[in-house]
């Protein structure tokens, strides 16, 4: 596992009721008891400790917010699209 | 007995107009103009227009206080002119009326910008009004030194449920017999860059607008303003000849004591069932629903199943509607403001409309109104307030006694 998806376990792990859960890339984020306000502050915890923003609505089902997998995969693509020349800020 | 009404809202400051947008569907959401959205993502709001308080007649201590303080100054301006109280009070009356309005956050905005001075302009102090402006009782001592109201007088809080909860408690102390009447209501201007802010990072607002009951919504508007009534015993009224504008019949409130933001249907059902208990109506008596309304995903599935458990069979033949699609969600002061909407619906015989319901949710399969108000006898209604925190105030209300 490489460090975005090391890192963002790291977060989900900070905010789960039951840290000692395994967790893969494959593991929907459903399985790990995570409420919508929970979902919040990981959301904002990832972008602070990536220094990004992520789009995310608690009304709207998000595909990206699927599995872990699938955030860590949303996570990469806004990193690469923030670093990419003349992207806006 | 309710025998004033004040408002402030995005749709208009005055009863009148803002029952007239209400009527046409209106809306008083728009593109922010009074602070700088340029690194937010959420850049609209139901924002009060066309408010200078030098231009309301308000005295110059409310001139000077926190805007909270100047709605509340204003929708009570209105409530008790309507009231023909004679102002202010007179010795005998005045420690027998109470002033309770509440707000969510108080003067915010006016905390934001000395915290602004401090830490960013580095300024050694802020001005010297800062605290009376922004403590959450300082609206409801600015009204009370308005109209010399020297009964019990204090804000309230539970959130987006604190003038149900303000209204509910005046009118206990008028039937306990602890005064004969009192302003009640609440009144509510966070909006400025830090609260939006605080918003956004919780996820529930949406960018496009207000939307209740609809497949589209996408989350609630933040709002501002005051509703303020003049709440009187009943005996009290007739002796002076005082016009009544309704009845408030009934007041449940409970807590869901189970999460700060998903809500329960048995917490906000037993709210209403409590205000219908204590009304004394049957759930068939009810006309129309003035729906708490926010257009979250949650909040809207609940409340609907929430009315189908409490109203039965009979719930297909209310009229419901939530009024936030046009006025968008304005906080501690909704209830207050819808709260006059419902008491207008019984006056005028008419149910505001839903606005922006084109589509509804398959799971929100109630008459919520759509998209026109309609001509239809209100005898009694109900108004709804479900706060974070799982705080729930039910109002119902009555046309005045024949």
């Amino acid at each position: 596992m490489d460090e975005v998806a090391t890192k963002i376990i790291e977060i989900l792990r900070k905010n789960m009721k039951d840290p000692s859960k395994t967790i893969t890339l494959e593991t929907p984020l459903s399985d790990l008891e995570i409420e919508s306000l929970d979902l919040a502050v990981i959301v904002f915890d990832i972008e602070d400790t990536f220094g990004i923003e992520i789009p995310y609505n608690a009304n709207e089902e998000v595909e990206a917010f699927a599995t872990v997998g699938s955030v860590v995969d949303r996570v990469k693509s806004i990193i690469s699209e923030s670093k990419a020349p003349g992207a806006a800020a | 007995m309710v025998t004033g009404q004040g408002v402030v809202t995005p749709l208009g400051t005055g009863v009148d107009k803002f029952w007239a947008a209400l009527k046409s569907g209106a809306c008083g959401i728009r593109e922010v103009q009074n602070f700088d959205v340029e690194d937010l993502y959420i850049t609209i709001a139901g924002e009060v227009p066309d408010f200078d308080p030098r231009e309301r007649d308000l005295s110059r201590q409310l001139i000077l206080a926190d805007k909270y303080s100047q709605y509340a100054g204003c929708a009570a301006k209105e409530a008790m002119t309507q009231s023909q109280l004679e102002m202010p009070l007179k010795d005998d009356d005045s420690y027998r009326a109470a002033c309770v309005i509440g707000s969510g956050v108080g003067g915010i905005t006016t905390l934001e910008t000395s915290y602004k001075m401090l830490f960013k302009e580095n300024k050694r102090a802020t001005h010297p009004l800062t605290l009376l402006k922004a403590i959450g009782s300082s609206a409801s001592a600015h009204v009370s030194i308005e109209y010399g109201i020297k009964g019990p007088t204090f804000g309230v809080v539970s959130a987006c449920s604190t003038a149900a909860h303000s209204i509910g408690l005046v009118y206990r102390m008028i039937r306990e017999g602890g005064v004969d009447l009192g302003l009640a209501g609440a009144s509510e201007a966070s909006l400025n860059w830090g609260t939006t802010r605080a918003w956004q990072a919780m996820r529930v607002l949406s960018p496009d607008g207000l939307f209740p009951f609809s497949k589209q919504r996408n989350g609630t508007v933040l709002a501002e303003g005051s509703g303020i009534l003049m709440l009187e015993e009943y005996e009290h009224a007739k002796a002076r000849g005082a016009l009544i504008l309704a009845e408030l019949m009934g007041y449940g409130t409970t807590s869901d004591a189970a999460d700060m933001v998903n809500p329960s249907i048995e917490g906000a059902s037993t709210a209403m069932q409590m205000a219908l208990d204590d009304s004394g109506l049957a759930a068939s008596d009810i006309d129309y629903v003035n729906a708490h309304g926010t257009a979250t995903a949650v909040n809207d599935i609940n409340e609907t199943r929430s009315i189908k458990r409490v109203f039965g069979g009979h719930a297909n033949d209310l009229s419901i509607s939530s009024t936030k699609s046009m006025h968008g969600h304005c906080l501690g002061a909704g209830g207050g403001i819808e709260a006059v909407a419902t008491i207008k619906a019984i006056g005028e015989n008419y149910v505001p409309p839903t606005m922006g319901l084109h589509e509804p949710d398959p799971e929100c399969d109630l008459d919520y109104t759509p998209n026109a108000g309609k001509e239809r006898e209100v005898n009694y209604a109900m108004s709804n307030s479900f706060a974070f925190g799982g705080l729930n105030a039910v109002l119902v209300f009555g046309p005045p006694p024949a």
